[in-house]
This record gives C-alpha cells, structure tokens and sequence, in this order.
C-alpha cells in the first residue's frame, strides 16, 4: 500500500514538470523492468533498447494513467506491448533459433539438476525456452514467476481474466516441461 | 474429484492461489493419489528452476540514459514545433512585408503630396513660393541652368 502510495505521489510531481520524480521512477523499476525484457526478449541490447522505450513510454503517456490500476501493473503492460513489438519487428524467434543455443544443446551430463539449479545457465536454459512459448504464455509466466505478480495482477497487466491467467501459466509449464524435459 | 481437475488446479496451488475450499480438496486429493502428485512435483521443479534463475539488473548508466532521451525527445518536440512555426510564418511574413512595404509608400506619396500641396497653396507667401518653385524645379538637371558658367556663356554666345 504504502509502495503504491509512494508511486501516486512520484506521478503528482512528474505531472507537475518535475523530471527529478521521473529520474527517481525509473531507478525504482529500472532492474524490474530490464529482468522482464531479458526474459522476455533474450538478447540483452535488444532487451535494454525495449526497457529504455518503456520508460520513454510510460513518461509520454503519464497523463492517461488514471490509477485503474497499480502503476506498476501500467508499466509492465507497457513493458510487456513494447517487447512483444520488439519481437515482431525483429523476427527474433528466426534469429533465435540461429543464434541461441538451442534447448537440446544446452549439456545435460552429470548432476544435471543440481548442476542446473546452482549455474547461471539455468537463466540461459530458461531464457532460450521461453523464447518457444506463444506471446501470450511467454508474458504470463514471466510476470508471475520473475516478477512474482499474482494472478489478479497479471490479469490487469495483460487486461485478461483471472481464469486465462490460470489456464496460460499451466499451460506455459506443461510446455516448459516438455522443452526443458530432462534437466528437471 | 476427478485427477484431470486436480491438474488444472496444481500450478494455482503452486502459486498460492487456490480459494480456501479448492485448497482442502486439492490436498486431500493429492494424498491418495500418486499420479498427480508426482504431477505436482514436476510442476514445482519448473517453478523451482525459475527461483535459481539469474535475476537481471539494468546496466550502469541505464537512469541517466533514459533521462537523456527525455531531454532530446522535449527539445525536439519543442524545436519541431517551432519549425513548424516558421514554417507557416513565411507565407504569412511576405504578405506582412508587402503590407507594410505599400503602407510604407502610401504614406510617403500622401506625406509628400500634403506637403506640395500646403507648400505651394495660397498660404504661404510669394518669396515661399519662389523657393520651393525652385526646390522642386528641374532646372537644376539642365545640362546649362541659367546661373551657371554654362548659362552665362550660351547667353553672350546667343547674342
């Protein structure tokens, strides 16, 4: 509550032309916003240039959050549209299945659940997997599991339901479960 | 209950999210029944592996980048703004300017003629007369006006 309280305030003063309250918003949500883009989009320039937009988004359209919402539920939907974007103008899912290493490359010797759990690969895996996921999957475990976003919360972020929520998540895991298959 | 509800419930469950009497049905369920719990435990090692996953923090700089766009984006906005001012401005300038340029010259000819005009009326006196007569003659662009050297001599030459 008291967050959400602060957010209001910072809002009042960047409407009222104070670009200070606006430095100190984006250095509130810079890393969660980036860790959604990484997870969403992959590449890391191109997930800093889709954190960057969102910013520069939420700053021009500051004047039509009317608190329908939390404002960070507001800005990950913003978040969430710009990357989605971002991934249709660049056809990423082509140039990932070139570029990244694919899920079945990714070594599954040894303790590999242990191994996977302590390593930062565990990211990388995750990251390339997620990248297989439809659009709309990929946002909702994303927001749920990185962001830690309850399902209400993810339902006003992506403006659906509360029940899509719960289908697209389990969904989102059976698939993640068969994609990253035996490093569970 | 049937197993094929009790998986659907399995990732709410995971998450917190089942209502208090879906929790205890789910759970008394998930007792008796191998299958789905070891459906559960599947589901909790991919919301496990998300736990272990690297969280990503922006890169340095990212605030002050941000605000330098903000920056560039207002200046630009203001400076299209005023380029498109003076973009409609030049047709709107010239015409101004023309304006003026004919007030201009109408208060010159209408100055001057007022002027003529009070000059050369009966109000002024006759030797006033004489010398803006002579102001205003041409005999001052003859080749010989009638006071000059030239003047003198093509009169003693006429004689």
């Amino acid at each position: 509550m008291k967050a959400f309280a602060d957010d209001i305030d910072l809002i009042k003063r960047i409407e009222d032309g104070s670009r200070p309250a606006f430095e100190e918003l984006v250095r509130k949500y810079q890393d969660k916003i980036y860790n959604l883009c990484c997870y969403m989009l992959h590449d890391p320039d191109t997930a800093r240039d889709a954190a960057q937009e969102t910013f520069l988004k939420a700053y021009s359209r500051l004047k039509d959050f009317r608190g329908e919402c939390a404002f960070y539920s507001w800005l990950y939907r913003i978040a969430v549209n710009t990357c989605l974007d971002e991934k249709r103008k660049s056809h990423e899912v082509t140039d990932s299945m070139e570029t990244t290493p694919a899920v079945e490359d990714i070594p599954s010797s040894g303790p590999s659940a242990e191994r996977l759990y302590q390593s930062k690969e565990t990211g990388r895996a995750i990251q390339a997997a997620l990248q297989k996921l439809p659009d709309g999957l990929r946002a909702a475990i994303v927001l749920k599991e990185m962001e830690g976003l309850s399902y209400e919360e993810i339902g006003d972020t992506l403006a659906i339901s509360v029940g899509t929520v719960k289908s697209r998540i389990s969904r989102a895991r059976e698939e993640l479960r068969r994609l990253l298959g035996g490093r569970i | 209950m049937k197993c094929s509800q009790i998986r659907k419930m399995i990732s709410p469950y995971v998450d917190n999210e089942l209502a208090p009497d879906e929790l205890k049905l789910f759970t008394s369920h998930i007792q008796g029944c191998p299958a789905c719990k070891e459906e559960l435990e599947k589901i909790r090692s991919i919301h496990q592996l998300f736990a272990c996953a690297e969280r990503f923090e922006a890169p340095l700089g990212f605030a002050t980048r941000v605000m330098a766009h903000v920056e560039e984006t207002e200046e630009a906005g203001l400076f299209s703004r005023i380029r498109r001012l003076f973009a409609i401005r030049p047709l709107f300038l010239r015409t101004l300017e023309v304006a003026f340029a004919l007030v201009i010259m109408l208060i010159g000819v209408v100055s001057g003629n007022l002027l003529v005009g009070d000059r050369t009326s009966g109000n002024m006196t006759s030797g006033t007369q004489t010398v803006v007569r002579e102001t205003f003659s041409l005999d001052l662009f003859q080749a010989t006006p009638p006071d000059s050297i030239g003047g003198v001599y093509m009169r003693l030459a006429g004689d």
